[in-house]
């Protein structure tokens, strides 16, 4: 008998720990829309939720925009920037080994967290408060109002993109794209458009995330290093799969808070680390994933 | 193309410098390599030690990945397990420098090792993302340990050579660059082995390379192991050369760097990954000097440290880009040209 | 016709003597004053701590002009020689290796802990130069192991426990959680200040360690308030994630008074905030530039620089204002400028008034100066203000 375990403790813990998830899987969906479409690797997803974080600082406290204009103006932009980064980095490495598209995202990373501290500085700010303050309370246990409230906007979006990628003409192109390029060439789907596309709507998502994510831990150069643990997720959710998104997301939200509440803030990182390996040893392509089969 | 280098045994043939002109082109490189420690001011040479620790590490990087195809972001954590290694036996057991390099290696080589099992199962970017996962891990260990001295990390005391403590780069100098010479040596002469051949039908197409009878696991992990090998002496030399060693000390960025640095000076050749990591290593002090020659150069300071990372991306992005075989290619581009004048391409 | 002569001669010898009398005084100028006293300083200009770097810049810059338009060190000029490092160690030691192959450096400032601790060999064998630097890490407060170096303030640990002892002294047996981040920075004074605490009778409930980077601390902020402390030390952070933990913490009904070190309280820090941090306090070993108590090197500054200078600034200019005084001493003592007579001349400052930039007469016995005082944030007014007198260890 060990005693009166904490139960209260617990929920608690889970609670927080399962909304956190909810930030992780809206970043994991920008990172799945991405790979879905173009079958590329974007190691640059953190770098990009910091743009989109660092143009509403600039939108809202410095222009001192009002939010209705400051948050669309902000995901526009990142929108823009996805744009862009196909055009000129993504496009030209179509037909090149996975591997060589990853080592660019590499660098894009670099030269986007080097705009930043250029523009910015490396200083690290806050961003200003639009989320309401009120504390949730689920019985005893208690949640921080921003991060439920990140949770939410993530499910909504993830559910839209969901149905949207089941019944919109452009969400099925994407899919279409993403399983065969010359299937879908040949029957009239403009490839090189819904790659922007893809692009576009990921670098979107991906600003509403660093809007939030910045809401909550404020703003700096090195907000990037959020996406590795998005890379943890997208793998255990499945590279490919937008449930696996939501999924993955809760899970290593999951086990990150416990981590941290049972064995202490140190072991957050190498739980999720540990976590990675264990899928990928066991199941490489993610609990949603598909499996991709290699031919000769 | 070359005239008049008729070959009449197999052996001289596969011999590793085989026309005159390279040999006395060698000759003249070790002479200057031999005489620039009595020219250059303390900090170049400094600046030559460090070039000389990337390019040992840079060619370790490029047997696993540019050799194999195997993508490794993780070459920093096995540098840092064979700096630890030396940080660790100098201070408390004190052996002599030469057995902690090669123990410095030995256990680099077995973390490579553990890290590339799961490389059978695991492919591509798959493996690079548990590379990064190794990374953590390692970093977690190094800080968390108190054996390693914790977050404070060690304090190394110079290497002794017969009583004589190397703890000035000029001394310093002549203990890594003959390393380094030695260790580009043995690389440059395994891909003259059937284990180099291996290496490289792995990368080409590994499924074809099991149908032609090469263990793949063996020779995966044997690619590991002296990658890491080369990482842990390289690290071992870095212990020496800084004398403080912290789990900060070999952050993933350093491993995006070798990577950088490989792919900038060409992935698969040995002349790749000698010129990706000093060009890599120059271009900050480069940068410094253009910006010192630049007209309101002292506000333009400020910009250096972000003007350095935005050039350190578009360099990986430039390079993959348009010139996907790196200054190795643009070298060969260069004698090529020569070669053939004067006669049109 | 002999006369003239020797008076000629006379005159050509008083002339030769005035001539040479001429000759040798500017000379003999020459001979005293000598090559420039160099402070080499590899400086956080960017990266993450560009904030600090800029103020220390313009702090070290303004003081050696400051001497310099006095006439300098008994004639010898001061010589301010920065490189930029981005807060890389790595480009610190680099910098270090290129200011001191080009120019003899006797005094020099380093960026980070990280670049005291690797360039401590270095030193000891040069043996041509003391330091001092932006770092406050415990480790260094060693005469033993750091006998090159020491720290322009009161080291992590001192800081602790001068804040401990002030909450000893408001409100005994409390109970003081710390929350640090996982860094050596953040993990440097904790083990010695949870021994400090508990020697003043205090208790420590709970320890918390935030993972660099992190952004989501809800999980943590459910431990701190059920630990239910009655102050909360905050260490290793400069902004985030502080007013995150408070704000949550109030909405979770936590009534624990917050309090932080150093490199968190410059008021522009403290000031971004928000609502959330009014009450703040933290220990300030420097008055703050618009403290309005007699103190005329803060008026001197003040006339320099009409807006607001950061502490950074002040840990700057205080290093330079220390960097001359050992170096005066030295030269006093008719000693020549190496690193073990600049350590022996800093040691022998002894009640030494800083001209009020530290409110107390200072005395540098070994390698840090543990005094400070703890100061609350008024956010309607925007400013920091003494809450406790200043306290010496």
């Amino acid at each position: 008998m060990t005693g009166n375990f904490d139960w209260a403790y617990l929920f608690e813990i889970s609670l927080t720990g399962i909304a956190g998830g909810g930030l992780y899987a809206l970043a994991a969906l920008a990172f799945v829309m991405v790979y879905k479409a173009t079958r590329v690797v974007n190691i640059a997803i953190g770098e990009l939720l910091m743009v989109g974080a660092y143009l509403f600082f600039t939108f809202a406290s410095m222009f001192a925009l009002p939010l209705w204009l400051a948050i669309p103006a902000a995901v526009l932009g990142t929108g823009l920037l996805g744009a862009v980064i196909e055009r000129t980095m993504i496009r030209p490495l179509l037909g090149e080994p996975p591997i060589s598209v990853f080592m660019v995202t590499v660098g894009l990373a670099s030269v986007l967290v080097g705009l930043v501290e250029m523009i910015w500085t490396a200083d690290q700010r806050r961003l200003p408060d639009f989320m309401p303050t009120q504390p949730i309370m689920v019985g005893d246990a208690f949640l921080a109002p921003k991060v439920f409230w990140g949770a939410v906007i993530a499910i909504v979006f993830i559910a839209a993109v969901l149905v949207v990628f089941r019944f919109w003409r452009g969400g099925v192109a994407l899919r279409a794209t993403a399983s065969d390029q010359a299937a879908a060439y040949s029957v009239g789907i403009n490839v090189p458009r819904v790659f922007s596309l893809a692009w576009v709507a990921s670098a979107m998502l991906a600003a509403i995330s660093g809007i939030i994510v910045g809401s909550i831990g404020g703003i700096s150069s090195s907000m990037g290093v959020f996406g590795l643990s998005v890379l943890v997720v997208v793998i255990v959710g499945g590279l490919d799969s937008v449930l696996g998104a939501l999924v993955g997301g809760i899970l290593i939200g999951l086990i990150e808070a416990l981590a941290g509440a049972y064995l202490g803030g140190e072991y957050k990182l190498l739980a999720t680390f540990i976590v990675l390996v264990a899928v990928l040893l066991v199941r490489p392509y993610g609990l949603f994933g598909t499996h991709e089969i290699e031919r000769l | 193309m070359r005239i008049g280098t008729l070959k009449e045994t197999y052996i001289a043939d596969a011999a590793l410098f085989d026309s005159r002109t390279q040999k006395v082109w060698l000759a003249v490189g070790a002479a200057l390599l031999v005489l620039f420690p009595f020219m250059g001011s303390d900090y170049w040479l400094y600046l030559a030690c460090l070039v000389s620790i990337n390019v040992a590490s840079a060619t370790g990087l490029n047997i696993l990945t540019g050799y194999t195809g195997l993508v490794s972001l993780g070459q920093a954590a096995f540098m840092g397990l064979g700096a630890y290694t030396v940080a660790v036996l100098e201070t408390k057991v004190g052996t002599p420098f030469v057995l902690n390099l090669l123990a410095g290696g030995f256990v680099a080589m077995l973390g490579g090792i553990v890290v590339g099992i799961p490389s059978l199962r695991v492919k591509g970017l798959y493996l690079a993302i548990a590379t990064i996962a190794a990374s953590f891990i390692a970093h977690f260990i190094f800080a968390n340990w108190k054996f390693t001295g914790g977050t404070g990390g060690l304090s190394v005391p110079p290497a002794k050579l017969f009583g004589m403590a190397l703890d000035t780069s000029f001394r310093l100098y002549w203990l890594i660059v003959p390393v380094t010479l030695l260790m580009l040596l043995g690389a440059a002469n395994l891909f003259r082995t059937r284990v180099g051949r291996a290496f490289i039908a792995i990368r080409d197409r590994d499924i074809s390379a099991e149908v032609l009878g090469i263990p793949l696991l063996r020779y995966k992990l044997l690619s590991f192991g002296l990658s890491s090998f080369y990482a842990g002496v390289a690290g071992g030399l870095w212990a020496y050369f800084f004398r403080v060693v912290t789990p900060e000390s070999f952050p993933l960025l350093m491993s995006i760097f070798f990577l950088a640095a490989i792919i900038v000076g060409g992935m698969g050749s040995i002349l790749g990954g000698i010129l990706g990591a000093v060009f890599m290593t120059m271009v900050p002090e480069l940068l410094k000097l253009v910006v010192g020659l630049l007209p309101g150069g002292a506000e333009l300071t400020v910009f250096l440290s972000p003007v350095r990372t935005v050039i350190f991306g578009l360099l990986i992005i430039g390079f993959l880009v348009f010139e996907p075989h790196g200054l190795a290619e643009v070298w060969r581009r260069i004698r090529r040209f020569f070669h053939l004048w004067p006669f049109r391409n | 016709m002999d006369t003239p002569h020797t008076s000629l001669q006379r005159r050509h010898l008083l002339l030769g003597a005035a001539g040479a009398a001429a000759l040798t005084s500017p000379l003999s100028v020459l001979a005293q004053s000598g090559e420039d006293i160099v402070i080499g300083g590899s400086i956080p200009l960017t990266g993450v701590f560009a904030f600090a770097g800029v103020g220390i810049n313009a702090g070290i810059g303004d003081y050696v002009k400051m001497v310099n338009d006095a006439g300098g060190i008994k004639g010898r000029k001061l010589k301010y020689v920065p490189e930029d490092t981005g807060y890389k160690v790595d480009v610190s030691v680099a910098a270090y290796k290129k200011i001191t192959s080009q120019n003899k450096v006797h005094l020099y400032y380093g960026d980070s802990t990280g670049f005291s601790k690797t360039i401590n060999p270095e030193l000891d064998r040069a043996g041509t130069t003391l330091m001092a630097g932006a770092s406050f890490a415990s480790e260094l407060n060693d005469p033993a192991k750091y006998p090159n170096q020491f720290l322009v303030g009161p080291d992590y640990t001192e800081m602790f426990g001068i804040l401990l002892k002030h909450i000893a002294k408001e409100k005994p047996g409390a109970k003081v959680a710390f929350v640090y981040s996982d860094s050596e920075f953040g993990r440097d004074p904790i083990e010695k200040s949870e021994a400090a605490a508990k020697a003043l009778g205090l208790s420590v409930p709970i320890k918390i360690m935030t993972p660099a980077g992190s952004v989501d601390v809800s999980t943590e902020v459910i431990k701190l308030r059920r630990a239910a402390p009655d102050y909360t030390i905050f260490h290793g952070y400069i902004l985030a994630p502080i007013p995150e933990f408070i704000t949550q913490g109030k909405q979770q009904g936590m009534t624990s008074k917050w309090m932080g070190t150093f490199w968190t309280m410059d008021s522009s820090t403290v000031m971004k905030m928000g609502e959330a941090a009014d009450g703040f306090m933290g220990v300030m070993p420097y008055r703050y530039y618009y403290d309005t108590e007699k103190a005329p090197m803060l008026e001197k500054i003040r006339a320099l620089r009409p807006e607001y200078q950061s502490t950074a600034y002040i840990q700057g200019f205080l290093a330079a204002m220390l960097f001359t005084e050992s170096a005066k001493r030295t030269l006093d003592a008719g000693k020549p400028l190496d690193g073990k007579n600049l350590k022996a001349a800093l040691n022998s400052i002894k009640d030494f008034d800083t001209g009020g930039l530290i409110g107390v007469p200072i005395t540098i016995s070994g390698n840090s100066i543990p005094v400070g005082r703890v100061y609350r944030a008024d956010m309607k007014a925007q400013k920091m203000v003494a809450a406790s007198d200043w306290i010496k260890l």
